[in-house]
C-alpha cells in the first residue's frame, strides 16, 4: 500500500516536473521567438559601396569610361537592351537599360556624346532627361562570425506579386492554418512511410520560419515536434502579415563562399544585380523556386536544373490563374540572366577597405558595423581603383623585365584622389594589390627624398620680395660641420656641381645642394611653417639633410600634403567614405567636403610653373606639348638616400596621385623616382587620359619674357628667353641693350591677352 | 555723289565705333563707393536673409546642374541642411565650375556658423574663369565675413 503511494506520489511528481520543465521550455521558446522576431537577434552586417555613377547632360566624360564600370556591375552588351542590365555602345551613343536604384528608377535610356561631353540623354519615348544615376558597385562587408547576410525589407517593400507566388508555392493554406497543417503533415507521414525515407516535411511557411530561426537543419521526428511547438508560439504572438515578412527576410537563398544569403532581396541581388522590386515574375519564381534545394537549385552552378525548378513555378503560377497563358510562355522562354557574382565576402581591395573602417571607426562601434545593417556609401571610383590595379601589377613585371629577379619583391604603395574635394578614388597598398597585410599606404613610413623640395620652394616663393622664379641659387659645393665633428656635404644625383642655378630650375632639375642651402638660408622654422600650413603633423627635427629628403612620411600623408598644391591652394581632408546610411534609410551620417584656403595663390601659381617644368624638361619629361596642357600636369620625382625609396607625386587633370616603391627591409633598389614609381604613375594616368580642369589665373600675376640665365627683361625673338610668371611688382625692370631691338610691344601682356594667352599655358 | 557717300560712310563708322565702345564698357560693382550703394545693396551686406535670397536666384549654367540646385534650395528651404549639403557636393562632383554651387556652399557654411569654410569657398568660387561681376560682388561679400 505504502509503496504503491510512493509510485502513485513519484508518477504525479514526474508528470508535474514533466509539465514545468515543458512551461519553462515554451516560456524559453516563447521568449526566443519574441527576441528573434522583434528583431533584435538579427545581425545585418554593414555593406560597402562605391561612388554612384551619375552621368548628366555636359558631364565630361568618356564612353569607354562608363563601358568599363557597367562592366564591373555585370550589365551585359545587347544590340537592342530590353532588360534591366543591358547596354550597348555604337557610335557616340550608349542605349542602357538601367536596373534602378534609389530615386533612379528602371528603364532604358540613350545617352549621345559628342567631343568627350554628353551632349543628350533621353528617355525611350524621346522625352529629354538631365540626368541618370547607375548603382554603385558593391565592393565588400563588415560581417559577424557566423557570415549570415541578408537586407532587411518592411512590409510596404515586399513586391505583393512575391507574397502571391510565395503563398501558392510554398504554402497555399497559409492564410488559413494556425502554424501548422494537419493535412500537409499527414500526407508527408504516409509518403515517407511508403518510401521509408524523411523526404518530404509538409512543412508550412511559419513551421520553415522556426526551423530557420531556431533549429538545425537535420530531419528528425524530435525537431519537427519542437519546430510545431514554435511554430504554434510564433502564430499565437504574431500576425500573418508579419510572419511573412520575417520569413522574407530570414530565409535561406544561398551560400556565396563564407558568406551566407539570407532573405529575397539579398537574394535579388545577389543573383540579379537590382533590388527586388525591379524583378519580374520569371525572376521572383526562380528566387522563390531555389527554396526547395538552394544548392541543387543555384543557377550560377546549376543553370539547367535551376531554369527548370522556375518554369515549374511558372506552370503553378498558370494553373493558378495567376499569368496568362500567354505570359508563361513568354516567361519560359526568357533566360535566367544571373549576374556574375561581383561581391566578395572578403574585399578584393584590402588598402582601400582599411581606409574606410578607419572613416568608420570614430562614429561607430565595431559591433555595430558587423550587426546594424548599415550601407556605406565611399568615395571609391571602381574603374579607377581596376586602372590603378592594373597599372601596379603591370608595371612590376616590366621592372622585374627590366632590372631582373632582384625586383621580385618590390613593394609598391598607391593612392588616387580628387585633388579638390580630397575624396579618395582608389588606394592600393601591396604590389600584389588584391593581398592581404601590411598596408604601405597607411603605414610605411619612408624618407621622402626629392618630394620635400616643392614646400621648401613654396616657402621661398611666399617671401616673394627676395625670392622669385629667376633668383640665382649657389649650387656649388657645400661643407657642414655637425655638432658631432661630422661633414655633412651633400651631392647632386649626377655627383656635379652646377654653379648659379635659377631658383625653378633648382627645382625641376631636382638639385641637391642648391636645395639645401636654400633651405638653410630660409631657416627650418620657415620651412616648419609652409609644413604646418599643410597640416603636415609630423615635425622636422632639425637636421639640414631634411631639406633634401631624409624627412620621414607615409604615403598617406605626402598626398594629403600635396593636395594643396594639387587644388589651388584649398586644403581638403582626404576622405574614404562619403556617407552612412541606416538600414531603413532612419538616418544618415554624411562625411561633408569642407576646404580651408591654407596657401596663397600667386606664390603657389609659381611652384605650379615649376612643377610643369617637371614633365616639360625635368624629372618627368616625354610626354607632348599638347599632353602636357590638356592634362595641366605637374608633379615630382622622388628619391631617397641609395635609393631605398622612389617616388612620384603628380596631378593631371582633377586626379592628384602618388606612388610609392621600394622594399619592406629598407634595402637599396636600382630604382629612381623616374625609372620606378613615375613607370606606374604613367601607366595610370594613361588608362584614365584625364580631361583639363581650367581655372583662371591670380590677379596678381603676371608674365614676362626674361633671359634664361640673367633674369633680365627680354622678348620672345631675343635668344635664351624664357617666359616666367611674377607676382606683380616683383618683374625685372632692366632691359639690356642689347636686346632692346628684339623685345617688341607684343611682349607685354595685358590683362586680357594674358587670360588669352593662358588658354594655352594653363596653369 | 561720291563724297556725300564717303562722307556718310566715315560718319556712320565713327558712330557705330563710338555705340560699341559704349556697350563693351562695363561698370565693375567694385568700383562703386560704398555710399553710393543703392539700400537694396547695403541689404544684402547687412541682412542675412536677404543675402541668401538673391544667391538662391543664381542659376547654373548647366540643365542638369540646376536640377540638383533646385532639390538643394528646397532641402534648404525646409531647414534639412545636411541634405542641402549632399545636394551641393554632388553638384560640385558633376562640375567644378558652377558659380552659383560655390556661392550657395559659401552661404550654406556661412549659415552653419563656419567662416573660415564659408571664406574658403568663395575664394574658390572666385578662381573660376567664367564668373560675372555681380557674382564676384556676392562672393566677396564672404571674403568680407570676420
Amino acid at each position: 500500500m505504502k509503496r504503491k503511494k510512493i509510485i502513485l506520489a513519484s508518477f504525479f511528481g514526474l508528470i508535474t516536473a514533466s509539465i514545468v520543465i515543458m512551461l519553462a521550455y515554451l516560456e524559453l521558446l516563447s521568449d526566443r521567438v519574441e527576441e528573434k522576431l522583434d528583431g533584435i537577434l538579427w545581425t545585418v552586417p554593414a555593406k560597402v559601396y562605391s561612388r554612384p555613377l551619375e552621368i548628366a547632360e555636359g558631364y565630361s566624360v568618356k564612353p569607354q569610361y562608363i563601358q568599363k564600370e557597367l562592366e564591373l556591375l555585370s550589365y551585359s552588351k545587347k544590340r537592342n537592351p530590353e532588360d534591366p542590365g543591358e547596354f550597348h555602345f555604337e557610335k557616340g551613343r550608349l542605349d542602357i537599360y538601367l536596373r534602378g536604384y534609389e530615386d533612379q528608377k528602371p528603364g532604358l535610356f540613350k545617352v549621345f556624346f559628342n567631343g568627350g561631353e554628353v551632349s543628350s540623354i533621353k528617355r525611350s519615348d524621346g522625352i529629354s532627361v538631365d540626368l541618370i544615376s547607375i548603382e554603385p558597385l558593391s565592393i565588400g562587408g563588415i560581417f559577424p562570425s557566423h557570415m549570415q547576410d541578408r537586407i532587411l525589407l518592411n512590409w510596404s517593400q515586399v513586391p505583393k506579386e512575391l507574397i502571391e507566388i510565395l503563398v501558392l508555392v510554398e504554402d497555399k493554406n497559409f492564410f488559413e492554418h494556425s502554424g501548422i497543417s494537419p493535412t500537409s503533415i499527414f500526407r508527408a507521414l504516409i509518403k515517407n512511410t511508403i518510401s521509408l525515407s524523411k523526404q518530404e516535411g509538409g512543412s508550412t511557411i511559419t513551421q520553415q520560419l522556426a526551423k530557420s530561426l531556431f533549429f538545425s537543419p537535420e530531419k528528425t521526428y524530435t525537431r519537427k515536434i519542437k519546430e510545431a511547438f514554435a511554430s504554434l508560439l510564433i502564430e499565437e504572438n504574431y500576425s500573418k502579415q508579419e510572419i511573412l515578412l520575417a520569413y522574407i527576410n530570414d530565409v535561406f537563398i544561398s551560400q556565396s563562399g563564407r558568406r551566407a544569403i539570407h532573405g529575397f532581396e539579398l537574394g535579388a541581388q545577389h543573383f540579379f544585380g537590382t533590388s527586388l522590386k525591379n524583378l519580374d515574375i520569371d525572376q521572383l519564381s526562380l528566387l522563390v523556386g531555389m527554396l526547395k534545394g538552394p544548392s541543387r537549385y543555384n543557377p550560377r552552378r546549376n543553370p539547367n536544373r535551376a531554369k527548370e525548378r522556375r518554369d515549374l513555378v511558372l506552370r503553378v503560377l498558370k494553373d493558378s490563374d495567376f499569368i496568362t497563358l500567354k505570359d508563361y510562355e513568354r516567361f519560359i522562354e526568357k533566360p535566367l540572366s544571373i549576374i556574375k557574382p561581383s561581391f566578395r565576402s572578403q574585399s578584393k581591395h584590402p588598402t582601400f577597405s582599411d581606409l574606410v573602417t578607419i572613416d568608420l571607426r570614430s562614429n561607430f562601434k565595431d559591433k555595430d558595423l558587423r550587426t546594424r545593417g548599415l550601407k556605406v556609401y565611399t568615395n571609391m571610383d571602381p574603374v579607377i581603383q581596376l586602372y590603378l590595379e592594373t597599372s601596379i601589377s603591370n608595371t612590376k613585371i616590366e621592372l622585374i623585365k627590366k632590372y631582373g629577379q632582384e625586383l621580385e619583391d618590390i613593394e609598391m604603395a598607391a593612392i588616387v584622389i580628387d585633388s579638390l574635394s580630397g575624396e579618395i578614388q582608389a588606394a592600393v597598398g601591396s604590389s600584389n594589390p588584391r593581398e592581404f597585410g601590411f598596408n604601405r599606404v597607411l603605414n610605411a613610413s619612408r624618407p621622402v627624398g626629392s618630394l620635400i623640395k616643392p614646400w621648401i620652394y613654396l616657402t621661398a616663393l611666399n617671401n616673394y620680395k627676395d625670392f622669385n622664379l629667376m633668383t640665382p641659387l649657389n649650387d656649388s659645393i657645400l661643407e657642414l660641420e655637425m655638432p658631432n665633428g661630422d661633414i655633412w656635404a651633400p651631392k647632386n644625383f649626377d655627383m656635379d656641381y652646377h654653379g648659379n642655378v635659377p631658383l625653378h630650375m633648382a627645382l625641376w632639375k631636382s638639385y641637391n645642394i642648391a636645395t639645401a642651402r636654400l633651405g638653410i638660408s630660409l631657416g627650418h622654422q620657415e620651412i616648419q611653417a609652409t609644413l604646418d600650413s599643410l597640416k603636415i603633423k609630423k615635425r622636422l627635427r632639425g637636421y639640414p639633410s631634411e631639406f633634401i629628403g631624409s624627412f620621414e612620411l607615409t604615403p598617406i600623408e605626402v598626398i594629403q600634403a600635396y593636395q594643396p598644391i594639387a587644388s589651388k591652394g584649398f586644403y581638403s581632408s582626404l576622405r574614404a567614405v562619403r556617407k552612412v546610411s541606416g538600414p531603413t534609410g532612419n538616418f544618415n551620417l554624411s562625411f561633408p567636403y569642407s576646404i580651408e584656403q591654407v596657401l596663397r595663390p600667386e606664390p603657389l601659381h609659381l611652384l605650379r610653373f615649376s612643377l610643369k617644368k617637371t614633365f616639360e624638361i625635368g624629372t618627368a619629361r616625354g610626354y607632348s606639348e599638347n599632353r602636357i596642357r590638356s592634362w595641366n600636369v605637374g608633379g615630382k620625382t622622388g628619391t631617397s638616400d641609395d635609393q631605398r625609396d622612389s617616388w612620384f607625386v603628380g596631378y593631371a587633370g582633377e586626379y592628384l596621385v602618388l606612388i610609392w616603391s621600394g622594399f619592406d627591409d629598407n634595402r637599396k633598389t636600382p630604382l629612381t623616382g623616374r625609372s620606378g614609381s613615375l613607370q606606374v604613375w604613367k601607366s595610370f594616368i594613361e588608362k584614365v587620359d584625364p580631361l583639363s580642369a581650367k581655372t583662371s589665373i591670380p590677379q596678381r600675376i603676371n608674365y614676362q619674357w626674361v633671359d634664361k640665365e640673367d633674369g633680365n627683361l627680354s622678348g620672345k625673338r631675343c635668344k635664351n628667353s624664357i617666359l616666367v610668371p611674377y607676382i606683380n611688382g616683383t618683374e625685372p625692370q632692366d632691359i639690356p641693350n642689347l636686346r632692346k631691338n628684339c623685345r617688341t610691344k607684343n611682349d607685354i601682356f595685358s590683362r586680357d591677352k594674358l587670360n588669352n594667352f593662358l588658354e594655352d599655358v594653363n596653369l | 555723289m561720291t563724297l556725300i557717300r564717303k562722307i556718310f560712310l566715315i560718319s556712320f563708322s565713327i558712330f557705330s565705333i563710338s555705340c560699341s565702345n559704349q556697350s563693351v564698357k562695363e561698370i565693375s560693382v567694385g568700383d562703386i563707393k560704398m555710399d553710393s550703394f543703392s539700400s537694396s545693396v547695403e541689404d544684402l551686406i547687412t541682412s542675412k536673409e536677404y543675402l541668401k535670397s538673391e544667391i538662391m536666384k543664381i542659376n547654373a549654367a548647366s540643365p542638369s546642374i540646376q536640377r540638383i540646385l533646385n532639390s538643394s534650395d528646397e532641402f534648404w528651404s525646409k531647414g534639412d541642411l545636411k541634405s542641402t549639403n549632399s545636394e551641393l557636393e554632388r553638384a560640385l562632383r558633376l562640375s567644378k565650375t558652377e558659380s552659383a554651387v560655390y556661392l550657395r556652399l559659401a552661404h550654406l557654411r556661412f549659415e552653419q556658423g563656419l567662416i573660415i569654410e564659408s571664406k574658403s569657398f568663395s575664394s574658390r568660387g572666385l578662381m573660376n574663369k567664367t564668373i560675372s561681376s555681380w557674382e564676384s560682388f556676392l562672393f566677396n561679400i564672404y571674403q568680407e565675413l570676420e
